[in-house]
This record gives C-alpha cells, structure tokens and sequence, in this order.
C-alpha cells in the first residue's frame, strides 16, 4: 500500500459524496472551457479569416465598441500608396438578422479585390460585377438560410439573388453572406462609408516591417487603427467585453467548486476526526496527515478538471449549434486550454483543502482513546 | 499458542532502559481540564520497569485511561514530572516519532481503519519509517501471520470477527517494533473466551519479545494475568503491588 492508496481510499468513503463533489467542480472548469474556449475562438476564427484573404494587416475602427464602427472610404487614398502596401481591399461587415437567422456576418467586398480570391465555388457562379444585386453564400451561411443557388435572400429590406455558394476556406468566411461593397453601402446606408481595410505587404516583409508599416499608417489614419490582422479583434473593447464576462462567469463557475470542495473537505476532516487521531496515536506526523487531506483536495480537483473539460467540450459542441452562434465563430479548444483548465481545477483543489487541512492538524490525538 | 519468532524484532533497536534502569518514571504527575474543575491524576508517582506486565486497574474515571495517555505523549500533564528511559516527555522534540517509535497502541474498540484490508491497517504506522512498499507488506505479513491471521490478510475489517479485529489491532501495534506496548481495555469488547486468547497473545508477545505492556482494564481477572497490578481511585494510585493482592485490596 502506498500513500496514494490512502488518499485514494479517502475518497472512496463516501462515494455519492465524493461523487456530487467531483460534478460541482467540473460543472465550473467545463464553463472555464466552453466560454473561454468559445471567446478565443472569435480571435482565432476570424484570425483564420483573414489568412484566407492573405490579409496581413486590417485597419478598422473598433475601439470602444462593440462591432466595427463605419469610416470614409477615403481612408484607404491615404495608405494604399505608402511603402510596403502591396493591395488594399474595402470591406464594410456587420452583424445582421437576415430572415429566420438571429445574426449573420454579412460582408460586402471591394469589386475585384484579393478578398475574392479565397473563395472557391461550390455551385453557381460569382456575381457578374460589383453592381449586381446578388450575393454569394459561404457553405454554412446557405446551410443556416436554407438556400441554394436560384433563391433570394433578404438583406434588409432588398431581396437579393443567390447567385453562388462558396467555400471561403475558413469558418467565419463559410458562416458569410458576401456581396460587393457599393451594393451593402446602399442597402445598409452606408455611402461611401467602410469598416476594415484589408492590407496585403509586399511579399518577403518581415514581422517587424509590417509592424512598422502599421506605426506609418496610424500616423496618417487618425479616424481608424490599423493593426496586424487577427490582433485587431484581440484588441478591441468588444472582445475584451466579451472575455471579461466569459472569464467572470468562469470563475464565478470555479468559486461554487471551491465551496463544495471545502465543504465536502470540512465534513470528512469533521468525520474522521477520531480516525485522524489514530493514526497520530499511531505515529504519524501531523504533517502527513495535512498533506493527506490536501492531496485527496487536490485529487478532487485533479479529477473535476478532467470530467470538466470533457463535459466543457460536450457543452461548447451544443453551443456552437446555437442560433446566435452558428456559423459565426468555431470554438478555439486548444490543448493549452485543456491544460489550464486542470490546472485551475488542480488549484482549486489545494486551496479548498487549505482550511479542512488546518483543521485536521488540531485534531488532538487523545481522541483516539476515546469511543 | 502463537510463537513469535526473533525476525519479528529483528529492526528493534536495542532500546536500554534509563541510567535509573526504569522505563517510565513520573513524580506528581497531575492532569486537570476545565480550568482545573477537573482533576483526573491528583499527583501519580510510579516507576515500570522495562519488561514489565503492569496492569492498571479501576472504576470509570479513576484516571487509567489519562495515565495511559500521558505514557503514550497523546496530551501533556498539567504539572509533575514523566521521564520516559531518563528522558521527559514533557518537553519531547518529536512526539510523532515517539508514539511511531516507542509505543504500540491496543484500543478498545481496535480502532482498525474500515477502509482498508487487515494487512493495509498493519502497514499505517509504517509509513513513517520511509521503508519501500516491498518491504511494508512484508513485514506485515510477517505480523498477520505471527498473530495467526495469514488467511485473512486481504479480509477488511467489517469482514472479521472481534477477535480477529483485535489481533489485527496486535499486529498493528508491532508494526515498527515498539519497546512498549500501551492497551487500553483491549479485552474490553470481546466476550470471555475470546478475551482469553487475546490476553494468551499479548501475554506470549510480552514474555517472548521481552516488552514492556501496560494494560488498562476494570476487570479484575484480566489484572491478574500481569505481573504487577496498580489501582486507581479519584486519579491516584492506591494500590501498587502482586495481582494476587488485589482482591482483598479492592475489597477492602
């Protein structure tokens, strides 16, 4: 018999106990899971986005809300001819309801710009030219609408053709409805007005040469922000909203873990008093028997966290399929993820056995002479 | 009637007793709780002698059971002096290692932990002897066996009968080879002739071992199989003499 069969035979006593306790706990490293995985995800599938289009730097407006706020398209006359600016692509994308679908990404695209180019046709054709009041639909996007090639779908209040559906190679560009620019700027209101400038750099720049290009074009864009691609959903206020509340309802998740750990601790130190003082009668140090209850603690945790990410996985499975979620963004579960969830479990193990600890080394061992 | 063999005290070390050649001493040796409302030892002077059988006997609360606690360092007197081999037991360094090291426990109730097999309770009091797992299931197989329960090894408590429990609880005790063993009524919740056989056990453990074994009991027919008998009354000694004087003592 080793000390892990101890610890391990501690918990064993009370099984449904142990049981409930393992679920409280897991109940709060799977919600760590789903919402930080789903809220990485956002960074991660538009990130994914973006590399389809070969974009390498986005100059945007999201500072201080929660979704792109519409500049002048005059903006791009400002960089598109600075050094190290290899193409420049207008886009102008919102968040809309469209039919029965609660939210869609709808993307109205520069005519003949590289933003095109990633997408590949699955059925149909692409619009005839950037006046044609018709869409293409990602695969998913048309999977959501319930539309195919020959349908119309309303964008506002314009019922617009469906002329193709794509692949856009990335999850956000298949959850889109995309159109050409003039055509969105007209039915959304928009004149003249956009939310990204997708850049491409001159093939061969370093990291730290479009770093610097985006320094020289803040210079001359007070009126937006431009940005490494990916980096400007990371920055943006609605992101760190949207991470502020997964994390806090996470760890909110976590405290009600903490407490049953504790208590479930508290109630088998309380139980096993007379036994802790047997085995202190028996030799043992004090020492030994506080890192017992911490370890058996922190096994709880250990064991929580792993039923947590699994049951965090099988939740973030359930809520991609949402409505308001569908098509929008592919959760980013990472091993990394996995790892700091058990971590952050294994934590919250060591520290709810603190106190039960603490307490199991004031048992006095004259009880063992008692009952 | 069980044999214990030399193997079994083969990692004993040669323990001798004090320069006074006794293996506890105590002179005033008081206990109060309660802020002193109660008194259970009103001032114990007493010397045992290493391979001794003392017998420590009397009514509830007389303070036996207090005494034994001080002899095995679970609580500390309230004034007088214990010296354990010369040494006090007042200011010990490392109790833990005294009780792992010196002293046996027998309870009452065995005390024998009901999640784990016969053998599993043998090998608690070793893990602070840091041998290898090898080496714990050996020796208590070693003890099981000697206490006449090789077949019942892997038997949990709730599956062996009272008997069987307290000589788990036997084994237990000599599990890091103390030089003493404390029982505190350990024929106490056994019927007679279960009883016999354990006292036959712990009286062949004590005489082939050559340990010293204090019992505590209120039963004046376990008291006589010691070699030395102390009473107890209102937490002092009242008698301190041969067994066979005992009757008439309690008597009178």
């Amino acid at each position: 018999m080793t000390f892990f069969d101890v610890v391990t035979r501690g918990l064993k006593r009370r099984p449904i106990r142990t049981g409930l306790t393992l679920l409280g706990i897991s109940v709060g490293i799977a919600a760590v899971v789903a919402l930080i995985g789903l809220s990485r995800g956002l960074v991660t599938s538009w990130t994914a986005g973006m590399k389809e289009r070969g974009t390498e730097i986005v100059v945007h407006n999201m500072r201080g809300s929660l979704t792109p706020k519409p500049f002048p398209a005059s903006t791009r006359d400002r960089i598109a001819h600075l050094p190290g600016v290899a193409a420049t692509c207008m886009i102008l994308v919102d968040l809309m309801s469209i039919e029965k679908a609660e939210l869609m990404i709808v993307s109205g695209r520069e005519w003949d710009c590289f933003a095109w180019d990633n997408l590949k046709l699955v059925s149909g054709r692409m619009p005839k030219d950037q006046k044609e009041r018709a869409v293409v639909l990602g695969t998913t996007a048309a999977d959501i609408l319930k539309k195919k090639v020959g349908d119309t779908v309303q964008i506002e209040t314009e019922e617009l053709a469906v002329v193709g559906i794509v692949n856009g190679g990335a999850f956000v560009e298949n959850g889109s409805v995309i159109l050409s620019l003039p055509v969105l700027q007209e039915i959304s209101g928009n004149h003249d007005q956009i939310s990204a400038i997708d850049v491409r750099v001159t093939p061969g720049t370093d990291q730290a040469g479009i770093q610097r290009l985006c320094v020289e074009m803040n210079k001359v864009i007070p009126e937006a922000r431009a940005e490494l691609a990916g980096e400007h959903i990371a920055s943006s206020e609605g992101y760190r909203v949207i991470n502020a509340m997964s994390w806090g309802t996470s760890l909110l998740a976590v405290l009600v873990g903490v407490l049953g750990v504790t208590n479930t601790m508290l109630m088998s130190v309380f139980e096993r008093k007379q036994e802790i003082a047997i085995l202190l009668a028996l030799g043992w140090r004090r020492n030994r028997v506080v890192r017992m209850i911490l370890w058996e603690s922190a096994m709880l945790g250990f064991l929580g966290g792993i039923i947590g990410v699994f049951l965090g996985v099988i939740g973030v499975r359930l809520l991609k399929r949402a409505p308001a979620l569908r098509g929008m963004l592919e959760p980013d579960l990472r091993m990394d993820l996995m790892l700091t969830a058990i971590a952050i479990a294994v934590f919250v193990g060591v520290l709810s056995g603190v106190y039960p600890a603490w307490r199991s080394s004031r048992v006095a061992p004259s009880l063992a002479l008692y009952g | 009637m069980v044999r214990f063999h030399a193997e079994l005290t083969a990692d004993r070390v040669s323990k001798q007793s004090g320069a006074s050649g006794y293996v506890f001493e105590s002179v005033g040796l008081k206990k109060e709780f309660d802020d002193g409302q109660v008194q259970a030892l009103r001032g114990v002077d007493l010397q045992i002698a290493e391979g001794e059988f003392v017998a420590i006997i009397g009514p509830s609360g007389s303070g036996k059971t207090t005494l034994l606690q001080m002899l095995g360092a679970l609580d500390r007197p309230s004034a007088g002096t214990l010296k354990y081999r010369s040494e006090s037991l007042l200011n010990l360094a490392d109790p833990a290692a005294y009780r792992a090291h010196e002293i046996g426990f027998i309870f009452q109730a065995f005390h024998l932990l009901p999640t784990f097999t016969a053998t599993e309770n043998v090998q608690i009091p070793m893990f602070e002897n840091h041998q290898s797992h090898t080496a714990r299931q050996t020796r208590a197989f070693e003890l099981l066996k000697a206490v006449g329960l090789e077949q019942r090894v892997n038997h949990f408590p709730a599956k062996l009968s009272g008997g069987e429990r307290q000589r788990v609880a036997i084994a237990r005790s000599l599990a890091n080879s103390p030089s003493v063993l404390l029982a505190d009524e350990p024929t106490g919740n056994l019927d007679s002739e279960t009883a016999k056989h354990v006292l036959d056990l712990l009286t062949s453990l004590q005489r082939e071992l050559r340990m010293t074994l204090i019992l505590v009991t209120h039963d004046l027919s376990v008291a006589k199989r010691a070699s030395r008998a102390i009473q107890m009354k209102d937490g002092q000694v009242v008698f301190d003499g041969d067994p066979a004087n005992l009757s008439n003592t309690l008597a009178t």
